[in-house]
């Protein structure tokens, strides 16, 4: 109404009317012939579009569709043109050329013999009448046929600015809210509003529910837990419910890493990933609660109690993935999510190059390494994969200046005697290499030679070289082109020793990534939710030896990886039809080489949905089971943005440390276009 | 050729005055004008200037812009009085240049005036300078709806006394241009009212009529909107049911048994407003509808009452999988039955308790059944239960409207192929079409009493008709644009129609006249309803608009805050009367305080002041839905609310 762009009576052009004149023969038609014909058609195309509304409305539909014109001409006496009915609109396409400016639709030849021996398109299910309770007693209850009580959009306009809450009248905002208990009574009793979006009272109901969902998220019933989980993810109603779940999250987390509870700071996790996956949750304002409780389960000193033994790297790993994916579904310009976060990793790596810029003093490492020995080697783990989640710009930014130093720890602790050290060491070692080696190859041109590397990155630059080598060759790394961050599945250093069951299948394990990486939010992916979270038992591939029990099988398409940690051990369930169970087993014989074996249900149950990867890197592991890892692929198209940006604002680490001085590590402040 | 030549005669009278000889016999020769018209040539000398002068400006275009500027100065320097109230005068007076503009061949200036003067219309005008604005030559002005509706009819605008003795002065000073005095003297009625100028608001609250406002006299007749006195009805010894009524040990079922006494049985009596009870003839009640109507006796004691404080529970029903394809529904007065009519032509009915439904035997069959029988109703169908959902097939168009039936036997539906059929619900077949609108039939409402039902169509008429009639009993004629709903009043004499020209007009089935009509809304209207006691009339409009109409006077009592984004398409009130629920396109339901809107009312009635209130409070509750466009709202006897929607997917 008033639009200011609406124009009274526009009119077709005259050009229009000369095209269409063409088309039907008429090669020379007169100007004025042509601005007769355009106010005709014009005025005659406006008067049933008219009427054609008023059998839009009828249908009470909002959306013209042909049929109403058609109706219309049939109303107006004119034959209708049959034959036009489409589903969806016609898109115009452009095209010039010649002086001339063209708007068509592109109308594909059909091949009838191609339609008719087509298999038949399935037949449409009939309309059917489904019951439920809109309202009880003029309360609406958050089931999933009614609608959120607070979009996300609208909780997330809220916490970004506040006053808009503020500036609604209250009335509308309680309007389709549900109440509970005393706040209705009060609400419906007298007419004073009261400030109804945070209740801080739970209904019974509500309690248990809460009861039940945190005993079965941190119980020992997997299958209560993946139906728990599954409800956290799902259930439209948790908002009242949700500063209670945030402070479970992170007091459990407290206590559990004073306690080094592996097993609970996973489920702990995973109940944040569930949260996180929830469609109707916005949980912005509980990040303060959620990201000490995530970033502790990544860079934390010590996550168990053996830590030789344990495999905690997959609980950095996932709580890695979960940071990720915060900082992408919550970053703003006002909170500065990720910055915040980058920086923190960053501290954890930069401990001495920090200190010294502090003091003016030159970047100088070998001076500073005694202070930064202070940083454990699983917490410089955990910051590195950190880092690497939030994509190969932050690498390069963070990780890469600092590979000489981190070499150094390395080696230090490789020669070393610890034996968690070592297994710390190694871990590291290998996950730098797997996360600088496609950022590397995008940097340097090719010939790789060995002593460039190593002036450049000290004690990792011959495994860099080997890898990066490996990686150019690789036809697959090729053509993934700029998608680095999907971390390529060959497996450079295991030997291979695949069980002759999932031999034929492994082949399938690459091309899964490959249809992933097009759905650019993770949330794509709401019932996967389950990580591979496994602990590693000691054994080495291949070995017919302790399996964990498969759990209850669980509705497919659910990707249930089993943390069992010291059960007997059972025969693999031959059930299960495409769930996929993650056996991740490293080895402590060789330090650095250890496998994962994914097995499905059996063979040809569902071929579909198998997937089976064998000899893995250790560090490799997680994100080399491709499908289940929405953080790996949601990096990717963030990674292909940023590229370019990056090569433009960073080239000096293109030829970086030519001198084998480190460079000074940038600004932390400016990485806005990493948002 | 009298009026043609008049102008013509005016030319040779000047030319004689000048003697300009040769001027003057080239046009006769001309014009063919005889010498017998020289007698003619006596026009005293004002008018022979008011021709020649006329017929100057006329043809200038550029005096209409002037001209229109010149009024908006002046009521824009008028007093705050009688601003308002002139400024109604704008819209029609500029519609009208345009008009001309377009008659005198003047396309380009036509088009540069309305790009002018057309964004500061009101803005529920600019659908219509929309419309209006595809007309561009002379031709197209006879074949447009809107411009022949412009042409034909006057345009209403009410002024005050004083403030039409100013414009009449204006007029006067403006000696040097007619078009404003032509066009007020033949397009537009100007209703002098007594009393001081309407502020803004209150213009507001009727302005919005495809011809301005409602003029008072139109409204004069009484209506009868009481409720007619209902039947007595002996309600049949149900021990179960006492038993219960018993059990229920809270006296409030107790206390509203006696009040709803009250309302059915004693209130009518006394009731001035009420019709005499045979003013319609209405059909007997038959046995098994006598024992329908104790049942729903039975069942509306047991209602729940209804309040701010005690809102309705809603059970929502989803129609899946049926994409844009459902258009209408409805829902059977026992909330038994659910019907559906689609895009498809086809209507389906279902049911919506566990009982299947049922056909009637064939015919050799029913032959065989003792026709004395007690249980004949029940012996007469089959046996076997059948589905929970039949489809009826016969319409070739899309099925606009479904109606039931007050006593659950039939099923009246209309549609795009202009017939209105009747369907058994017994034997599921098609009884009547009804034929007689000449387009789409957009509505259909049986009467509460049954056997009468009205229609409303594209052909802008509302008919009446009666089950055993093949033709309309009556024809509601004088809507300017397509009737788009159709209600009955709950005492079945009178009908209210909703049209697309933006007025609700109400009609005398008796005498076919119209009595009530009511402007104010701004968009086509596609739902009415009729409040319990029967004195008000909700509806809702395209907009999104919701106002309340009192019958009594055909003044809106109350314009509801615009709360739904969407077209309203139903509409329903409880059974007590006092919540409004509203169900739009915009996939919400309304709850509406109507008791506060009634008190208020009666407030306002003692100072004789038709405010308007802009009070937000009456709002109750919305509740959304997940993507479901509200189609039908119900309240069943026990005042639960139901609704039916259609998924439309989670795009």
């Amino acid at each position: 109404m008033g639009d200011s762009d609406f124009a009274y009576g526009s009119s077709l052009s005259i050009d229009s009317m000369k095209v269409i004149a063409e088309s039907i023969g008429i090669g020379s038609l007169g100007d004025d012939a042509a601005k007769e014909l355009a106010d005709d058609v014009t005025y005659r195309l406006k008067f049933i579009l008219q009427d054609a509304m008023k059998f839009m409305h009828h249908s009470k539909r909002q959306k013209l569709s042909i049929t109403d014109i058609d109706h219309t001409l049939k109303s107006k006496n004119i034959e209708p043109q049959y034959g036009f009915l489409q589903p969806d609109s016609l898109p115009f396409r452009f095209a010039c050329g010649g002086g001339r400016e063209l708007h068509f639709i592109d109308e594909k030849e059909i091949d009838l013999t191609e339609i008719l021996s087509a298999p038949p398109p399935k037949v449409p299910l009939d309309v059917s009448v489904r019951t439920h309770w809109l309202s009880v007693d003029g309360v609406q209850p958050t089931v999933p046929e009614n609608p959120p009580p607070l979009t996300k959009e609208i909780q997330k306009l809220e916490s970004v600015d506040p006053i808009s809450k503020l500036n609604k009248p209250t009335n509308k905002d309680a309007a389709g809210k549900p109440m509970c208990g005393k706040a209705a009574r009060l609400k419906a009793s007298e007419s004073v509003h009261v400030k109804q979006l945070a209740t801080h009272e739970l209904s019974v109901e509500q309690q248990l529910y809460y009861k039940e969902i945190t005993e079965a998220c941190v119980g020992s019933d997997e299958g209560r837990r993946a139906e728990a989980l599954q409800s956290l993810a799902c259930d439209p109603g948790l908002h009242e419910m949700l500063p209670r779940m945030c402070t479970f999250i992170s007091e459990g987390v407290k206590v559990n890493v004073v306690q080094n509870n592996l097993a609970l700071l996973i489920y702990l996790m995973r109940m944040v990933k569930a949260l996180l996956d929830n469609q109707s949750l916005f949980l912005e304002k509980y990040l303060h609660e959620l990201i000490p409780s995530v970033s502790t389960c990544i860079v934390s000193r010590q996550l168990c109690l053996r830590p030789e033994m344990d495999n905690h790297w997959a609980l950095r790993d996932f709580a890695s993935r979960l940071m990720a994916q915060i900082c992408k579904t919550f970053n703003t310009s006002t909170n500065n999510l990720q910055t915040r976060v980058t920086r923190l990793f960053a501290k954890a790596l930069q401990c001495p190059s920090q200190t010294n810029n502090e003091n003016g003093v030159g970047p100088s490492m070998v001076t500073s390494m005694k202070e930064s020995e202070k940083t454990p080697l699983a917490s410089l783990y955990g910051a590195v994969q950190g880092l690497a989640e939030l994509g190969p710009e932050v690498v390069k930014v963070f990780i890469l200046p600092r590979v000489r130093w981190l070499g150094e720890r390395v080696e230090g602790a490789l020669s070393g005697l610890g034996g968690a050290d070592r297994q710390a060491a190694g871990n590291l070692k290998q996950q730098l290499l797997k996360v600088l080696a496609p950022v590397i190859r995008q940097l340097r041109q090719p010939p790789d030679v060995v002593d460039d590397y190593k002036r450049d990155y000290g004690y990792l630059g011959p495994s860099l070289v080997q890898l990066v080598a490996k990686q150019r060759s690789s036809p697959a790394a090729g053509s993934a082109g700029g998608a680095v961050a999907v971390v390529t599945c060959t497996p450079p250093l295991v030997p291979s020793a695949p069980s002759a069951p999932s031999a034929p299948s492994a082949p399938s394990a690459p091309s899964t990534p490959s249809p992933s990486p097009t759905p650019s939010q993770s949330h794509a992916f709401p019932t996967k939710t389950v990580e591979s979270v496994a602990t590693r038992n000691v054994v080495i591939s291949a070995s017919p030896t302790p399996q964990s029990p498969a759990p209850a099988t669980p509705p497919p398409q659910k990707f249930v990886i089993v943390a069992s940690q010291q059960k007997p051990p059972q025969p693999q369930p031959a059930c299960g039809t495409g769930h996929i169970i993650v056996h991740s087993q490293p080895t402590i014989v060789r330090q650095n080489v250890q496998s994962v074996v994914v097995t499905s249900g059996p063979a040809g149950a569902a071929p579909p949905q198998k997937v089976v990867v064998v000899g893995m890197q250790p560090q490799a592991a997680p994100p080399a089971v491709p499908a289940p890892h929405p953080p790996a692929v949601a990096t990717t198209p963030s990674h292909v943005s940023q590229a370019p940006v990056s090569v433009v604002a960073k080239p000096v680490f293109t030829r970086g440390g030519g001198g084998g001085t480190p460079q000074p590590p940038p600004e932390l402040d400016d990485l806005s276009h990493l948002a | 050729m009298g009026d043609k030549s008049t102008p013509l005669l005016a030319v040779l009278q000047l030319l004689r005055k000048y003697n300009l000889k040769g001027t003057e016999e080239i046009l006769r020769k001309e014009a063919s004008l005889g010498d017998v018209e020289y007698e003619n040539l006596d026009l005293p000398e004002v008018e022979l200037a008011s021709i020649l002068t006329a017929h100057h400006t006329e043809s200038d275009p550029y005096t209409y812009e002037f001209a229109y500027e010149s009024l908006k100065k002046f009521i824009e320097n008028s007093l705050d009085m009688y601003k308002y109230e002139l400024s109604t005068l704008l819209y029609p007076v500029f519609v009208h240049m345009y008009m001309i503009l377009i008659l005198y061949d003047n396309t380009v200036h036509a088009e540069n005036f309305l790009e002018k003067f057309g964004p500061e219309q009101e803005d529920y005008y600019q659908e219509d300078l929309k419309k209006l604005s595809i007309v561009k030559n002379k031709d197209q002005v006879k074949g447009n709806e809107l411009a022949e509706i412009y042409s034909s009819n006057k345009f209403v605008v009410q002024l005050s006394r004083d403030a039409s003795s100013q414009l009449k002065r204006f007029l006067h000073e403006q000696k040097n241009s007619t078009v404003v005095i032509n066009i007020i003297n033949n397009h537009i009625q100007i209703e002098i009212h007594d009393g001081p100028g309407r502020t803004l608001t209150q213009i507001r609250a009727t302005a919005g009529g495809l011809l301005g406002e409602a003029t008072k006299n139109e409204n004069r007749t009484k209506v009868y909107y009481g409720l007619l006195k209902e039947p007595d009805i002996q309600l049949p010894p149900a021990p179960i049911e006492d038993e219960e009524e018993t059990e229920e040990t809270p006296d409030k079922p107790k206390k509203k048994k006696a009040k709803k006494d009250n309302i059915f049985m004693k209130k009518p009596k006394s009731d001035p407003n009420a019709p005499l009870s045979d003013r319609i003839p209405l059909p007997e009640m038959k046995e098994t509808d006598k024992l329908e109507k104790g049942k729903a006796l039975r069942e509306a004691s047991k209602r729940v009452h209804l309040g701010p404080e005690s809102l309705p529970s809603i059970c929502f029903y989803t129609l899946l999988n049926s994409g844009q394809t459902a258009i209408c529904a409805d829902i059977c007065d026992d909330s038994t039955l659910l019907a559906v009519g689609f895009n498809n032509s086809t209507i389906k009915v279902w049911t919506l308790t566990p009982v299947k439904l049922r056909g009637m035997k064939c015919a050799e069959k029913l032959q065989d059944i003792d026709r004395e029988a007690g249980d004949v109703l029940v012996r007469m169908m089959e046996e076997k239960d059948r589905d929970t959902c039949r489809t009826l097939f016969g319409h070739s168009g899309p099925v606009y409207k479904v109606a039931f039936d007050p006593f659950k036997n039939l099923l009246l539906s209309c549609s795009e192929d202009s017939t209105v059929r009747l369907w058994s619900l017994q034997c599921w077949t098609c009884l009547v079409v009804y034929r007689g609108h000449v387009w789409p039939v957009w509505a259909v409402r049986w009467s509460p009493h049954g056997h009468y039902f009205a229609t409303a169509g594209h052909d802008r008429t509302a008919r009446l008709w009666a089950t055993d009639h093949h033709q309309p009993l009556r024809i509601f004629a004088g809507h300017l644009s397509d009737v788009d709903f159709v209600q009955f009043h709950p005492n079945s004499n009178y009908v209210a129609t909703g049209s697309s020209d933006r007025t609700v007009r109400v009609w005398d089935c008796l005498t076919g006249t119209q009595v009530r009509i009511m402007t104010g809304h701004k968009s086509p209207i596609f739902v009415l309803t009729f409040s319990v006691c029967g004195r008000w009339l909700a509806s809702g409009g395209g907009g999104g608009e919701l106002i309340i109409w009192d019958i009594s006077t055909g003044l809106p009592a109350a314009n509801l805050p615009p709360a739904h984004t969407a077209p309203i398409h139903a509409l329903a009130f409880s059974r007590d009367g006092t919540i409004l629920a509203s169900g739009s396109l915009d996939c919400s339901i309304k709850l509406w305080d109507f008791t506060a809107v009634t008190e208020e009312v009666s407030v306002d009635e003692i100072g004789n002041n038709s405010t308007v209130q802009r009070d937000d409070r009456f709002l109750l509750r919305s509740f959304p839905t997940k993507n479901s466009p509200i189609k039908d709202l119900h309240f069943t006897r026990r005042n639960l609310l139901l609704a039916v929607g259609s998924y439309d997917g989670s795009s």
